[in-house]
């Protein structure tokens, strides 16, 4: 796919976060056009060629800034695929295991719990040939407590909107707490939540990756369990799902028997914090805690997301405190940080740094960030915590059980 | 020394990493924003600091091998193109804001410095970098500098060589120069300011002092809507009769609202509407409302369909934003355009818009409108196809012919895109041969052996200007 609506502007150059460790106009988006372009018209754009192309991170900075919204990620992710190329290829094995099947999610849990064991760590760290450094630089960054707990059920809301709760991969296996607070979040602003337990990864990761041969399936299992549900809103704990599962349309024809089904579960599909300003949670008074927060790639520039958050974290009391940059990319998008590590670790580098000194905690809505962040920070023996949005807001509505219900 | 050998230099200065050498990544160095030429440079070097900077251009010089400078490649007249096989310095590394000097209000930067970054980091503390040209969210002060860019704003607050207070210089032999001073008044001789705009021709500022200025107290932003082209752009000469001096004064034609419209930047102006323009007051509060309520006076008088003033910051933005990306947008309605810079006395707009349509009629080529009204400079976007060679030509003839309009109206051939290899031809219509020599006599001073930014800008002599440089490729 080449889009000829590039004009040259260059617009997109300082968006870039690519270009911006580089340098090189190759690495720009501009350039990656450019190159794509020339690919198609037969021009051996050679080895370096394609590994600027490969090197792009998927942020859709660059879509955001383009005056024609050239869709250089999409172009780019499509270049992958048709070529089968790009260092991501060798993440589809264990992508597939550990997140697009039950039985990996519930292994990958087990060895996340493990890991969290001193001895395991160190033994992890004997055998530097076993996992690479960047993969043990990053289980830094693990929270210590995945697992759901249990806690007291709340009184069943009768009437109000049927949200299912979108568990997803990554969340469900490190994060699983804070798919639980996001539950009790929606319970409390008054919505009905349902959590079907037959739903599965969204696929965003192997598509990335450039692997689509099991997509069907997964978004198949998916749309059934929307449809059983009932519900009105899809919500997502993951910027990465909910960016991937709203272009779901895009994957299919619109000849596909499946087309017009995907198309109303792409429309329910709602970040969290989208689906928690509609409904409303009760304001708090200030609690006097200073809270930065970081704009993942797939919320801000994929679905223009940079409100919500902000507005829900004011209402229960937070003051927020602006980073700069705050939507250029951490460096980890989706598996990146561990295909291309040296980029991944100067863009980390740039966004440790640009997070302010004096702050209670990091705020942001999306797991891979918040893994990348948080190993930044520890590396850096910083101790600010790097939190879930959703967590956040938890601390703050824990008491409020049962605001509306 | 051998060819092989000054590339090892090259590569011992910057590191293996900053020589590019490999055809694909040289290509994708062909051209700037100006897409009708295109060559290839003989390599792309990428200096991390002065320290650098120095070194190569030095070693370029013993080996008089040509070279220029760029930026981010956001250029509109192909300043940034490589004639003669020239090494491309590419300034992009050298993106930090060294030190801001709040008693001096200047910011020291180095030339990669993004025009925009430099604005977001002063905001937080009251203060901007005034000019703003419309690529400003990607292009860079050193190209700001070679180009002496404009933009919207530069209306009430002058371009960019009225915000340049002193500027480090790498002449082409490799040595280091300051130019001008910190202080507020301008040296007897003021070198710094035959930089601005030399357009690469005279060596490469490795170091800028740009003036900051505090951001005005109090903003308005009036959008108003016309029926007719015409009427709007003699609003705008009634504007600046009435005495008053807008920061900014924007105007936008049919063809322009609808590329800006399918963009990224929305703002939703009803159907039908043939030009929006955009004034923007700013200063003292109880100014602003003054001249706002002037200004609204005065448009009163005129056939408008509607005058709304911006009701909040992200209002502005909007619109601005809309207006800014309207370059890049008309992507969206052709695979490429190329852009006009005219200049014209503000009194000859309408007169001049007729003219421009008629060209475009006469040629077959659709031209969409969008510039800065409020000081006569013209940006008529041509748009084409660049597969169809016959309209390509065509481009090129009702371009040319558009310019020949500019001056016998009694303006310019450009305003701030600047002459580049673009408008070499051009410049000897507006230019005695005398004046030429004067600018080459100083060319040869700066540069005796030619080597900074060759084939640009300066024709060579009265037989060479039919013929285009031989090495480039016309697209």
């Amino acid at each position: 796919m080449i889009d000829e609506s590039c004009v040259h502007c260059g617009l997109c150059l300082s968006s870039c976060p690519t270009y911006l460790v580089t340098g090189l106009e190759t690495e720009s988006p501009r350039g990656r056009v450019w190159l794509l372009s020339q690919h198609s018209s037969g021009v051996d754009i050679g080895h370096t060629g394609l590994k600027h192309l490969d090197d792009c991170l998927d942020c859709r900075a660059c879509e955001e800034v383009c005056p024609a919204h050239i869709p250089v990620g999409h172009m780019v992710n499509q270049f992958r695929i048709a070529s089968s190329t790009g260092v991501a290829r060798s993440m589809v094995k264990p992508l597939r295991y550990f997140f697009a099947t039950r039985r990996g999610r519930r292994r990958f849990k087990r060895l996340l719990n493990w890991s969290r064991y001193r001895v395991v760590k160190r033994t992890m760290s004997w055998f530097p040939g076993w996992i690479p450094p960047d993969a043990l630089a990053l289980a830094s960054g693990l929270p210590q407590q995945t697992v759901e707990t249990a806690r007291p059920v709340m009184d069943p809301v009768k009437e109000g909107r049927v949200v299912m709760l979108f568990k997803g991969c990554v969340m469900d296996t490190v994060y699983g707490k804070t798919n639980q607070n996001a539950h009790d979040l929606l319970h409390i602003a008054g919505a009905r939540v349902v959590k079907p337990e037959l739903q599965t990864c969204c696929g965003a990761l192997l598509y990335h990756s450039g692997d689509t041969e099991i997509l069907r399936d997964l978004v198949l299992e998916n749309l059934a369990a929307f449809e059983e549900s009932g519900s009105e809103d899809v919500a997502v704990t993951a910027g990465g799902c909910s960016a991937f599962m709203k272009e779901y349309r895009h994957l299919f024809s619109p000849e596909d028997p499946i087309y017009d089904r995907v198309v109303r579960f792409a429309e329910a599909v709602k970040d969290v914090s989208d689906v928690l300003v509609q409904l409303g949670l009760p304001l708090l008074p200030s609690n006097g805690q200073r809270i930065s927060m970081h704009d993942a790639c797939h919320l801000a520039h994929a679905q223009g997301i940079r409100q919500s958050p902000r507005t829900l974290l004011r209402g229960a009391g937070y003051d927020l405190v602006e980073m700069p940059d705050s939507d250029r990319c951490c460096g980890a998008a989706g598996t990146y940080n561990l295909t291309h590590p040296e980029i991944s670790r100067t863009l980390l580098g740039y966004k440790i740094s640009d997070i302010p000194q004096d702050i209670d905690a990091v705020a942001l809505g999306n797991p891979g960030c918040q893994l990348q962040i948080a190993a930044g920070l520890n590396k850096q023996g910083r101790r600010v915590p790097v939190r879930h949005t959703v967590d956040l807001l938890w601390d703050a509505y824990q008491g409020v059980n049962d605001g509306r219900g | 020394m051998g060819e092989a050998k000054w590339r090892q230099e090259l590569r011992d200065i910057v590191g293996d990493r900053y020589l590019l050498e490999d055809p694909i990544l040289l290509d994708s160095y062909g051209s700037d924003g100006y897409t009708l030429e295109k060559a290839r440079p003989s390599a792309v070097v990428l200096p991390a600091d002065r320290e650098q900077l120095q070194a190569v251009v030095s070693q370029l010089f013993r080996e008089r091998i040509p070279f220029l400078a760029r930026g981010a490649g956001t250029s509109l007249s192909g300043g940034a193109i490589p004639l003669d096989g020239a090494v491309i310095v590419h300034l992009s590394r050298m993106h930090h804001i060294r030190n801001i000097d709040w008693y001096n209000r200047v910011a020291y930067c180095e030339p990669g410095v993004v025009n925009r970054k430099l604005s977001e980091s002063l905001e937080p503390f009251g203060y901007y970098y005034a000019p703003d040209p419309s690529s400003q969210q990607s292009c860079t002060l050193g190209g700001n500098v070679a180009e002496n860019s404009g933009g919207p704003h530069c209306l009430k607050f002058g371009v960019t060589l009225n915000h340049i207070k002193q500027l480090e210089v790498v002449w082409p032999n490799g040595d280091v120069e300051l130019l001008g001073s910190l202080a507020d008044f301008a040296s007897p001789v003021d070198l710094k300011s035959l930089m601005v705009g030399s357009e690469g021709m005279l060596g490469i500022v490795s170091g800028i002092w740009a003036r900051i200025v505090e951001l005005p107290q109090s903003r308005s932003t009036t959008m108003v809507l016309f029926d007719d082209v015409y009427e709007a752009s003699q609003a705008v000469s009634a504007i600046i009769a009435a005495g008053v001096i807008p920061a900014a004064l924007e105007l936008m034609d049919p063809l322009a609202i609808e590329a800006v419209e399918r963009g990224v930047y929305r703002v939703g102006y009803p159907a039908g509407v043939a030009a929006v323009l955009l004034v923007e007051v700013d200063g003292p509060a109880p100014e602003v409302r003054e001249e706002e309520s002037l200004i609204t006076r005065l448009l009163e008088k005129f056939s408008t369909r509607e005058i709304r003033v911006a009701s909040s910051a992200a209002e502005r933005e909007l619109w601005w934003a809309n207006r800014k990306t309207a370059f890049g947008a008309m992507g969206l309605l052709a695979p490429r355009y190329y852009v006009q810079d005219g200049v014209i006395p503000r009194s000859q707009l309408p007169h001049a818009l007729r003219q421009i349509s008629e060209i475009g009629d006469h040629y077959g080529i659709r031209i969409a409108n969008v510039f800065h009204a409020g000081d006569g400079n013209l940006h008529p976007l041509l748009l084409y196809d660049d597969r169809d060679e016959q309209m390509v030509q065509r481009v090129r003839q009702a371009g040319s012919e558009i310019l020949r309009m500019c001056l016998a109206l009694g303006g310019s051939i450009t305003g701030e895109h600047g002459v580049g290899l673009e408008k070499m031809e051009e410049l000897t219509w507006q230019m005695s041969p005398a004046v030429i020599q004067a600018q080459w006599a100083l060319k040869n001073a700066c540069d005796p052996e030619g080597l900074a930014n060759p084939k640009k800008v300066l024709p060579i002599g009265p037989t060479c200007l039919a013929e285009s440089p031989s090495d480039v490729t016309r697209v």
